[in-house]
């Protein structure tokens, strides 16, 4: 018994049903056209519409599950697994990655590791589950212009070799011919937007899109904030305009089990005499995502903060960028004067320095 | 665009237009209830509507990365870069300037970094296979003169400096011809410069690479320390114009920034682990709309090749989407900036 109020009507006509009386769309689906548009006080035509739209029982995005609850067991079952971050670290900080059904922001000033850790994580969905991973696809939305495909090969060439590295089972060996940088290029989908129309656009086709390609687990938004830091006249329209983001892709989150990532900026902000840096975008906005990750710099080491999280409890965790990818900090980039490139120059030291980030291979997998 | 011209049911049109909604990028700005509310569709009506808008808006269907990475997509990381001119300093950028967003070039006075840009301006001029873009450069002055002379020697000097080209195609382009010039003195002149004047130049075709030389002089030097705000605004919005610009013609743009002394106990300008006591040049505001940005540093001692002797200075990178925090040695010399490899003897 599905109740007129929250079905997929045009507000207007509701009001007239209400007040004629009709509380479910059973009652309405029972009656001739004819009856239905003198007793409801419709036009004919209005009739028909609102007969047709319930007998198809239009399930439109972010209409669908109206007025069912579920118990919070059914939800716990429903928890689905995270993506790793390729920095054990990090997955520990965060219980096990990044969650699917979340929305996670990752803010940083540049140069932090923000586009790096997105495309990680775009890496690492893909893992085969025999792996302990989701053996999904990913979507990468670029506002920046930052996704590099040479730096993608990269990444998706290190994570292979990683998993061909590990004791294999035959199931798994098995899984990894199908585990190639092409397999992990060809379903990474890359979506460009020049500005805040075409992203807002974007947005509204991607619930279709996660419907066509149901094995998308992850969608990354680089930057969410930049298309939006610029000419707005009235902030009271971006924030508006935010909000309704925020919605759509929490929805997109939990209809489509999916891991929403976005980047967001920082920014100074005068607080009691003196400046600092905090995430951009406005007070606001930081309520939007179910976590917020900040990466910085702290006296040589680049650290990733949680802080705010409804599950994990506030932590600082070190993590290093390298040719690699997304990895735990080395012991060469914790001391305070290390670095992870040295930057004293040139060939030699460039070889050091991979394989020695060659030899602390990442510990990714959780379950096993 | 209008909402007449939408395929969609006439009966939704009429009610949109009823609803006084003015064009169509508009639709986008409400959600699914609000417009329901607004134009008395049903949810279905709405969302066919919203639909067909982002559908407008969203003319190019996704690609995969493997498709980007084979160079199938022309329109965006086709795997060109534009050649510094030099293997070494190649070497760092991992084959040259990414043929699109914006570089910062940051450095101190006398570190080489209008010598860099010019380079850049003479190798954007080589055809495709020889690391250039096969056209020419737009150089916009608003600190100095542009230093025609020392142009017009790296000019003559080409052959040398690029040894791996052959002679015929270098003599073959005609270099001074393809480098345009704007001078910019005040804030009100860059942007109309690259608001109106840049598109007419570039609309041409003719123009694959634009040089600003630099952000830094005017920003610093037109607003006083207590207008912050206003400067970040204005800054925001010549940011806005050059990735316009890079946007629509596929053009790299090279920022130019000079330096500015980090405070002591300064815990905002944590920049990592530099060991430089300087960071670049406009703050926050302006590092979130960089790409890519590189630094020079001018080192104490000197290095030699052959007969000639420049100062010791080094290329780094700060951070780059694609590349490692990474660095090179290199000096001025008179055909040019050179990396420097074995044949550079370096002394201290």
């Amino acid at each position: 018994m599905k109740p007129v109020s929250a079905s997929p009507l045009s507000p207007s006509v509701k009001v007239k049903l209400l007040n004629a009386g009709f509380l479910t769309s059973e009652e309405l689906l029972q009656l001739k056209p004819l009856q239905l548009s003198k007793e409801g006080g419709l036009s004919l035509e209005e009739a028909l519409e609102v007969q047709q739209i319930l007998r198809e029982g239009v399930d439109l995005p972010g209409e669908g599950g109206a007025g069912l609850g579920s118990t919070a067991l059914e939800l716990l079952q429903q928890e689905e697994r995270s993506i790793v971050t390729f920095c054990s670290s990090l997955d520990a900080a965060l219980g096990g990655g990044v969650p699917v059904g979340k929305t996670t922001e990752l803010c940083g000033t540049p140069g932090m590791g923000k586009t790096q850790l997105c495309l990680q994580l775009c890496i690492d969905v893909q893992i085969p589950e025999c792996f302990g991973g989701l053996g999904g696809e990913a979507v990468f939305v670029d506002t920046e212009g930052s996704l590099v495909a040479q730096r993608v090969a990269d990444m998706a060439q290190a994570a292979v070799q990683h998993c061909c590295l590990q004791d294999q089972d035959a199931e798994q060996r098995d899984a990894l011919k199908d585990f190639t940088t092409e397999s992990l290029l060809g379903h990474l989908y890359l979506m460009r937007c020049h500005d805040y129309v075409e992203l807002l656009a974007q947005v509204q086709l991607l619930p279709d899109f996660l419907v066509k390609n149901p094995k998308v687990r992850l969608l990354v938004i680089d930057s969410l904030a930049f298309p939006f830091r610029r000419h707005f006249e009235d902030l009271s329209v971006r924030t508006r305009l935010l909000s309704g983001l925020a919605q759509q892709l929490i929805r997109m989150a939990s209809q489509h089990r999916v891991a929403v990532v976005w980047t967001n900026q920082m920014t100074s902000q005068l607080r009691g005499g003196q400046w600092e840096l905090v995430p951009a975008l406005g007070e606001s906005w930081g309520h939007s995502a179910t976590q917020r990750l900040l990466l910085h710099w702290s006296g040589g080491r680049r650290l990733a903060s949680v802080f705010k999280s409804p599950s994990q409890s506030e932590s600082s965790v070190a993590y290093s960028v390298t040719r690699e990818g997304f990895r735990d900090a080395g012991p060469l980039a914790s001391s305070p004067s290390g670095r992870e490139q040295d930057s004293s120059s040139q060939s030699e030291s460039r070889q050091v320095s991979s394989s020695q980030s060659g030899s602390k291979r990442p510990r990714t997998q959780e379950g096993q | 665009m209008s909402i007449e011209q939408l395929e969609l049911n006439p009966r939704i049109i009429k009610a949109v237009n009823n609803a006084n909604i003015g064009v169509a990028r508009d639709i986008l700005k409400f959600s699914g209830p609000d417009l329901q509310r607004l134009t008395r569709l049903s949810a279905s009506d709405v969302h066919h509507l919203q639909t067909a808008v982002a559908a407008l808006f969203c003319k190019k269907t996704p690609v995969s990365a493997l498709q980007l990475y084979r160079g199938e997509c022309p329109e965006w990381d086709c795997g060109l870069r534009v050649s510094l001119g030099c293997p070494v300093l190649d070497g760092v950028l991992r084959g040259g300037l990414l043929p699109w967003g914006l570089t910062e070039l940051a450095g101190p006075s006398g570190a080489g970094k209008s010598q860099l840009a010019m380079q850049l301006c003479l190798s954007v001029q080589y055809p495709v296979q020889y690391g250039g873009l096969g056209s020419g450069a737009l150089y916009i002055c608003t600190e100095d003169s542009f230093p025609i002379r020392r142009l017009k020697q790296l000019q003559n000097e080409q052959p040398s400096l690029r040894s791996d080209v052959p002679p015929d195609v270098v003599s073959s382009i005609c270099f001074s011809d393809n480098i345009y010039v704007e001078h910019a003195a005040d804030l009100g002149a860059l942007m109309a410069c690259v608001s109106q004047r840049v598109p007419v130049l570039l609309a041409q075709g003719r123009v694959r690479l634009l040089v600003v030389d630099s952000v830094a002089a005017l920003f610093r030097s037109e607003f006083q320390a207590d207008q912050g705000l206003e400067r970040s605004r204005h800054l925001t919005a010549f940011a806005t114009a050059l990735h316009k610009l890079s946007a629509s013609y596929q053009l790299p743009i090279l920022c130019v920034n000079q330096v500015t002394d980090v405070m002591e106990g300064d815990s905002n300008h944590d920049a990592g682990p530099v060991d430089s006591k300087v960071v670049p040049a406009l703050g926050m505001a302006w590092a979130n709309q960089v790409m890519v940005r590189l630094m020079v540093t001018r080192l104490p001692g000197a290095v030699s090749m052959g007969t000639q002797s420049s100062a010791r200075r080094r290329l780094e990178v700060v951070f780059a989407p694609h590349l490692a925090r990474d660095s090179c040695l290199f000096g001025v010399w008179r055909e040019g900036t050179r990396g420097c490899s074995n044949s550079i003897l370096v002394l201290y």
